[in-house]
């Protein structure tokens, strides 16, 4: 495991000109942009750059030596699901500091006790992306995997746009559960987030080693 | 100990089914033409492929079931897949070290060196040859009991084809209980390193034998029409018609040469083995 995270992390770095850019880029947007939004960017940017270090095992057919190094095909999944977390939660960490800072500077009144659990939200919520695009990445390869997300990406934009239309109609089915989340505290709204995430994650997990271990490599 | 048992795999009209043992301690080649079912039967020895029938084991294991420990025990490099090619060789160390808890990163380190492989340069611009001789070096750094080698000379010139087979050599010598499992095109890389050869065609295994037995026993007849008329045909394994009359192979060189003193009589070697086992009526 040790070994796959250090594999993983230098090959990330292979990209550390366009992971700068994107760190300047972040903090031009946290003085410019309001809200919340830093914490998101770079959450879902610095996931997708950690799947990514999955196209680069599979570039010039590298698997099959990969996966005669000492490890189970298991642990190669759980690597992915473990780095991919890590470099998504150090991203938050940065963003959250930016958007703080900022914050400070700008005089903003803030309760943290209110925002944070919303922050957070943001991370289990982003890392769901993740989860979702290792099993893709691994059953499909880089190419297929990415097409396969941008018609998921489209059902779930028709879905949303959709459910506007239920939402604000008369009969609201969703009304009473709506209801039922303002009268629950944030960390208890927090908490069932993490909890619905951290279930599809390891669903999504299970899947992908049962993909690697039914592959031929 | 490797025991391939009846090992069956298919790929459409293709179909592989092949048996062989590697005793610790031995080194073993396979030759083949290309499509034989060479790289099949190292992929299926590594856990790689799903055998559809039939077993792989190593040490008494199922290849496929082998824990990362277990896993720790062997090197392998692959004619065509290795590291990543974005990555360098002190990228490489830093892997290996957390790997393989008996990584020699002197001896690594050393031989990177002397075989002039730039230690900052990325793998991608490295020439065949260098990659190759990584591969090679990366299989044998962490002590591995059983090193499998896919075709790990191929596409090389003869010096680089020779500082490969040195460093095995070198690597056989201070660890005699390591057994090597290695296919090559080039038979004369077989001939000085093997104990014993099998040769693969049509995904059959049609010969297994001593590389000693073949090089002393086995041989190549060159008869006119009339000699072959006569000739005692029992020991022939393959019988081929040319311009000349016929070219025949025999694994009893010595029989014919008593019998037959008129005859023209050459040493067998591997290619020969390939060529007449392969392709003759």
């Amino acid at each position: 495991m040790r070994g796959l995270i250090e594999k993983d992390l230098r090959l990330t770095l292979v990209r550390k000109q366009t992971l700068l850019i994107f760190l300047v880029m972040a903090l031009f947007m946290s003085v410019s942009m309001d809200g919340s939004f830093i914490i998101g960017y770079l959450t879902m940017l610095s996931t997708i750059i950690a799947i990514g270090t999955i196209s680069y095992d599979e570039y010039d057919n590298g698997f099959p030596f990969l996966m005669t190094l000492p490890f189970a095909r298991k642990t190669y999944v759980i690597e992915k699901y473990i780095f991919s977390f890590l470099i998504a939660a150090a991203a938050w960490c940065v963003g959250t500091i930016l958007f703080f800072i900022v914050n400070v500077i700008r005089h903003n009144t803030m309760n943290p006790a209110e925002e944070l659990p919303v922050l957070i939200a943001i991370l289990p919520a982003l890392y769901l992306a993740a989860a979702f695009m290792i099993p893709l990445q691994l059953k499909y390869g880089a190419e297929k995997s990415r097409i396969i997300l941008f018609i998921l990406f489209g059902l779930i934009a028709v879905a949303i746009t959709g459910s506007k239309t239920v939402m604000t109609g008369s009969k609201n089915p969703l009304a009473g559960l709506a209801k039922l989340l303002d009268s629950l505290s944030p960390w208890a709204v927090l908490s069932a987030i993490v909890a619905i995430c951290f279930l599809i994650s390891l669903i999504c997990c299970l899947w992908s080693i049962k993909i690697v271990e039914n592959k031929e490599y | 100990m490797v025991k391939v048992d009846n090992l069956i795999k298919n790929y459409g009209d293709f179909r592989l089914n092949v048996s062989l043992e590697i005793p610790d301690g031995t080194v073993t080649g396979i030759v083949g033409k290309n499509g034989a079912g060479k790289s099949t039967t190292i992929k299926a020895i590594l856990g790689l492929i799903r055998p559809d029938g039939g077993s792989v084991t190593i040490n008494g294991k199922e290849a496929s079931k082998l824990t990362g420990d277990e896993k720790a025990s062997l090197g392998a490099a692959l004619s065509d897949s290795g590291f990543s090619t974005y990555l360098c060789i002190e990228d490489v160390i830093a892997i290996l070290r957390k790997m393989y808890p008996t990584f020699d990163e002197s001896f690594f380190r050393r031989n990177c060196e002397s075989q002039r492989l730039s230690f900052h340069k990325k793998i991608k611009d490295f020439s065949t040859g260098m990659r190759a001789k990584l591969r090679v070096l990366v299989a044998i750094s962490h002590k591995a009991d059983l090193l499998i080698m896919d075709e790990p000379t191929a596409g090389l010139d003869v010096e680089a084809r020779n500082e490969i087979l040195d460093l095995l050599r070198q690597y056989l010598l201070e660890h005699e209980q390591c057994s090597i499992l290695i296919t090559s095109h080039i038979s004369t890389d077989l001939e000085g390193l093997c104990d014993d050869i099998y040769l693969i065609h049509d995904g059959k295994i049609i010969l297994h034998e001593d590389t000693d037995t073949i090089l002393s026993n086995y041989a190549i007849l060159k008869v006119d029409e009339n000699t072959y008329r006569q000739i005692d045909k029992n020991y022939l394994l393959s019988t081929k018609r040319d311009s000349f009359g016929y070219t025949c192979f025999t694994s009893e060189k010595q029989y014919y040469a008593e019998n037959y003193p008129g005859i023209v009589i050459e040493n067998g070697n591997i290619d020969d083995l390939i060529l007449m086992m392969t392709g003759g009526k």
